[in-house]
């Protein structure tokens, strides 16, 4: 990390602005996660961080590698790539197991099944 | 013939090595290829024979010798050393062994494998070969025991018969453990010596005797040959081993194997003989051997069983020729050995015709085969004499030199008429014997209720034993011209200087051993004249007063014995409960290392180290670590899903504890391994028992139970504070200037061609740790899948899970839908990510192999990724979906990551460097570009493969234990295959 001197001052503030939105993005997310009271509220609180907030240091990261070694890199967006396909996955297995719980305990809070 | 072909060390060496490849090729024939097998075995016993015929004009001024570098660090190097008398020997196993082999391919049945018998066949050969041209003293106990492995096998040939095993395993126990004591005395003797090799030690013969443990090592070697040469009490093993097919009877029992502790003791004879103590042990052996198996062998019913006997007798008269000490006692061993295997083997050969044509080797059954078969009953009679001593036979000469030493003994307290007459009277058994085994089975009327009708045997099935009778004619009448030169140069090689004057002649005018001789024969004669009807029709088939003594009996004994003593100590010591196992498993490993390690530790503070400021992050990640880790522990027993969570989280604070200290390779690895560990985790927990309050328990077990609880916890805390303090000891060491640390830092690429030190480390320096590890997790995949192939869960645990029921009646309740449906739609989303994404990982796990060896990653790591593309197919799909599509066949994986690895460990010998030695260099591949390709890249492929193979293997483990049908479901799928197919 000895060669973030050599960054030119106007990107050091963006790589830095676009890490902390992202990060602050994510602290909103957890915090959410921890607030918020019912379960069909707080899955929703972690996709902050997931979708934009992961975008923002993503974004921040390939500034920083580009600028620092002189050509685009991407490989970052890999990341971006595969967060994106991942999460959802673990959101629908989440919320599924949720919906059949409340529905086999017969909470009220869940709509009936679709199929009766 | 070239000079190539008569160079000295390729001759010895074929003589060898002809027999082992033999065997080999005869272990890959087809089942039923018996010419082939036999025309094989053949070839290899001739180029045996020709080889050593050839070499004999070098070893006639002394031993030959080709050294081959083996274990040079401890004095041990692989020597094929021959002299006269191992040339003698030599020329016996392979000459006997080429006619035992033209005899066998009539005798054996086409219905037996018997490629399979002439492999082992071969194979003893080739052990005995090593035997009697060791030039080294462990190299020779080595093979010594190869020649009771392989006794073992062809003796238990036929292993469906129950004789045939048990005879095998009495013969593998006495001769193996003889074996081993051989083992202990060479190794004393080497000690004593100061080197192993035979020729340093056979010229240290007078340091030998003057040292304190010349006892010890004495006993130590005889017991090794006496085990094997059957002398009392050592003997029973080997009528037993006439279960064994009739030419290993031959070859094995009578002529070759049994002289191996008699080729011992003479090998050893000019360095370990002439002692009291020699005398005192050797001697009484021999003549009580002599004496018991003469006598014990009168009364055989069986012919195999007489021969049996008569060969423990002979090895007797042998033992106590070998025991008087003197040279010309010496000259009579080494001649009745020669003399010895030429009649036995041609009567075994020719019992087994008597077996073959008539159906029954019981004596008291055959009769009046003169007329059958009146060849074969000729040289039977003539072989049978040369057994008794009828003069101008071979027998008859050896045996007239053992009674002149019998008379002549030396020892001036031992000047009484004992041994002359019990030598007399065991030679009057031997003639009664002999003559029992001609007149019962060829004389008297043709027998009537044979099995089958006899007639005579093929005519190259009677060779072997027309050539041996006609050896045993010719030696005995002109010996000095036949047997003389060679029988020369074999006592030369080991008295040298100190051979006596002797003759071979056949008169030696009327002296005393001539009358011994005479009276013996007339002895017998009248002896079995009197008591052939007692003898014939004794029931037992054996004399009475031996009962007590019966080795067999005594073996039995002690082997039930040894049998009942480890039950109860099994009884005593062990338990079938896992949890005293493991805790007394751990127990022990605990006192281990704190004993190992008490040496080392210097004290705490001896170090001088400074505590370095911490950093209030790595504080908080490592109490959250903890945090999680002792809420693992606290909900393991009652909420295991909460702890095995628990658990991830303990296990990603040490994951990113290695990224913040910058072991980014290690993170790597420990990461996935957490995602694999969870997984299977979770996939165990629906198999163990569910929590049921409704039990009641009373209080007195309530106290067991939390007393039991505080022990294990107190054990756990022991465990992790000792292996605490351990790393903490190693963490606070000052880094040595010189320490091994730096040497691979340095090193790694220089002489591993690797970046990535840690993975040059797993794959290049300590490869062999490597090996190791990977085996141990070989194992352990095993393991699981052979526990779950068999395990049974608990009756609460039978029934599919309540998640699954409850679906399913849900889906069951309406028409339009399919049990399973709401499974498939909750995946559906899941499903696609996770197929599409089965290409991606697979790739990330070669980028992570390719990479490995420069930066983060290596076979370990990729093996893992590759897993959980694995894992994940299973998740998203269900095993039935992946399984008809994709077979993975983890253990073949196993199988052959194991086998690339240790091939590529052995490939470094084909350029002569030891195991597992490396080589690198790169190179340029089309598309990829640069790649490093050091070999230690395909030692890493195993690893791979391994790592793939073992995880998988629990997977499918696991996974098909959820595919058995409980109880309350009904079979709306065909069945899965079973467990053992798909692996």
């Amino acid at each position: 990390m000895t060669d973030a001197a050599q960054l030119p001052l106007w990107a050091a503030w963006v790589v830095t602005a676009l890490a902390l939105a992202g990060a602050g993005l994510s602290l909103v997310g957890a915090i959410g996660l921890l607030r918020l009271r019912r379960f069909y509220e707080r899955v929703h609180a972690p996709t902050l961080g997931a979708t934009l907030g992961m975008g923002l240091v993503v974004g921040a990261s390939i500034l920083f590698f580009s600028l620092l070694e002189g050509e685009l890199v991407l490989r970052d967006g890999l990341i971006a790539l595969f967060l994106t396909l991942t999460t959802p996955v673990t959101l629908i297995l989440l919320a599924r197991a949720a919906v059949f719980r409340d529905r086999t305990e017969g909470s009220e809070d869940v709509p009936a099944d679709l199929h009766h | 013939m070239t000079d190539t072909l008569a160079r000295p060390d390729l001759l010895l060496l074929s003589m060898i090595l002809a027999p082992w490849v033999g065997a080999v090729l005869a272990g890959l024939l087809p089942r039923y290829a018996r010419n082939g097998a036999a025309a094989l075995s053949w070839v290899v016993a001739l180029v045996g024979l020709v080889s050593a015929i050839l070499l004999y004009p070098n070893i006639t001024d002394g031993p030959v010798r080709h050294e081959i570098r083996w274990m040079p660090s401890l004095g041990i190097d692989f020597v094929l050393r021959l002299d006269g008398l191992s040339w003698l020997f030599s020329v016996l196993v392979l000459g006997i062994g080429a006619l035992v082999v033209l005899y066998a391919r009539y005798y054996m049945s086409p219905k037996d494998p018997v490629p399979r018998f002439f492999a082992y066949l071969l194979a003893f050969m080739g052990a005995m070969q090593g035997v009697v041209m060791a030039g080294n003293l462990v190299q020779l106990a080595i093979f010594w025991e190869l020649t009771s492995l392989f006794s073992f096998l062809l003796i238990g040939y036929w292993y469906n018969n129950q004789l045939a095993r048990d005879g095998a395993r009495m013969a593998l126990t006495v001769t193996a453990a003889g074996g081993l004591c051989l083992l202990i005395g060479v190794l004393l003797l080497g000690h004593i010596a100061g080197s192993y090799d035979l020729d340093v030690v056979l010229g240290a013969g007078d340091q030998i005797k003057r040292s304190p443990l010349y006892l010890p090592m004495l006993v130590f070697v005889l017991l090794g040959a006496f085990t094997k040469s059957a002398q009392f009490p050592f003997h029973f093993w080997l009528p037993r081993a006439m279960a064994a097919p009739t030419p290993v009877s031959a070859y094995l029992h009578s002529a070759t194997m049994v002289k191996a502790g008699i080729f011992l003791m003479m090998r050893l004879w000019p360095v370990l003989a002439g002692t009291e103590e020699w005398y005192a042990i050797v001697g009484t052996a021999g003549i009580l051997t002599l004496l018991i198996g003469a006598y014990a062998a009168i009364f055989q019913h069986d012919l195999k069983g007489l021969l049996a006997y008569s060969t423990i007798s002979h090895l007797g008269l042998i033992t106590l020729l070998l025991g008087l000490g003197t040279p010309l006692g010496f000259v009579a061993a080494l001649f009745h050995t020669l003399n010895h295997a030429t009649f036995k083997a041609s009567l075994f050969m020719a019992a087994g015709i008597i077996d073959h044509e008539t159906g029954t080797r019981d004596l008291r059954r055959l009769s009046g085969l003169r007329k059958a078969m009146p060849i074969t009953a000729t040289l039977a009679i003539v072989a049978a004499a040369a057994m008794a001593g009828v003069p101008l036979l071979n027998g008859f000469l050896s045996k007239e030199m053992f009674l002149a030493e019998a008379v002549s003994n030396p020892r001036d307290y031992d000047r009484n008429l004992l041994l002359p007459v019990l030598a007399t009277l065991a030679s009057t058994f031997a003639v009664l014997y002999s003559l029992r085994f001609i007149h019962q089975t060829f004389f008297g009327p043709p027998a009537q209720d044979l099995p089958s009708t006899p007639h005579e045997p093929p005519h190259w099935m009677r060779f072997p034993i027309e050539l041996l009778v006609l050896i045993c004619v010719v030696v005995g009448i002109i010996p000095g011209l036949t047997i003389g030169p060679f029988l020369a140069t074999g006592v030369q090689s080991v008295l040298g200087e100190a051979t006596p004057y002797y003759s071979l002649a056949v008169w030696h005018g009327f002296n005393l051993p001539l009358l011994m001789s005479l009276v013996a024969l007339a002895g017998g004669t009248v002896l079995y004249v009197l008591f052939r009807r007692p003898i014939n029709t004794n029931p037992h088939g054996g004399p009475r007063l031996f009962r007590p003594f019966d080795g067999v009996r005594i073996f039995d004994g002690v082997m039930n014995g040894l049998t009942a003593a480890s039950e109860r100590g099994a009884s005593v010591f062990g338990t079938n409960r896992l949890q005293p196992q493991l805790r007394n498993i751990i127990l022990v490993m605990l006192l281990a290392a704190v004993l190992a390690a008490l040496p080392f530790w210097s004290g705490l503070g001896a170090n001088g180290f400074t505590l370095t400021p911490p950093d209030p992050g790595f504080v908080v990640l490592w109490l959250l670590g903890i945090g999680c880790a002792l809420i693992a522990a606290w909900q393991a027993k009652y909420h295991r899903l909460a702890a095995v969570v628990m658990l991830g989280g303990a296990g990603l604070a040490s994951c990113i504890s290695f990224v913040w200290l910058s072991a980014p390779d290690l993170a790597t690895t420990q990461l996935l391994v957490e995602v694999v560990t969870t997984v299977l985790l979770l996939l165990g927990l629906r198999w163990l028992p569910k929590r049921q309050d409704a039990i009641h328990i009373p209080p007195s077990e309530q106290r067991r139970a939390k007393a039991r609880r505080v022990s294990d916890l107190l054990v756990a805390i022991a465990f992790g504070a000792f292996t605490a303090a351990i790393a903490f000891r190693v963490m606070t060491m000052p880094a040595a200037p010189d320490g091994i640390g730096r040497f691979f830092l340095e090193h790694a690429y220089e002489q591993g061609g690797g970046r990535n030190v840690v993975n040059v480390l797993l794959v290049d320096f300590r490869a062999l740790d490597t090996l190791g590890e990977i085996s141990v997790l070989g194992l352990v995949g095993l393991t699981v899948f052979a526990l779950l192939l068999r395990f049974r869960p608990g009756a609460d645990s039978l029934s599919a899970p309540e998640q699954q029921r409850v679906q399913r009646a849900s889906d069951e309740r309406h028409e339009t839908r399919q049990p399973g449906d709401t499974l498939q739609d909750t995946m559906l989303v899941p499903r696609v990510v996770m197929q599409w994404l089965f290409p991606v990982i697979v790739l990330f796990a070669v980028h992570l192999f390719l990479r490995g060896h420069d930066e983060p990653g290596g076979g370990f790591a990729a093996g893992i990724a590759m897993s959980i593309a694995f894992i994940l197919q299973y998740m998203a799909s269900g095993t039935r979906w992946v399984e008809d599509r994709l077979r993975i066949r983890p253990l073949k994986w196993v199988a052959l990551g194991l086998g690339i690895a240790t091939l590529t460990g052995m490939g470094s010998w084909i350029f002569g460097y030891p195991f597992l030695t490396s080589w690198f260099r790169y190179a340029e591949l089309p598309v990829l570009g640069r790649v490093p390709l050091p070999s230690a890249i395909l030692f890493d492929i195993g690893v791979f493969g391994l790592v793939v193979g073992s995880t998988v293997l629990v997977l499918i483990a696991l996974a098909h234990q959820s595919l058995r049908k409980p109880r309350d479901r009904a079979p709306a799928h065909p069945p899965a295959p079973p467990l053992e197919e798909v692996v």
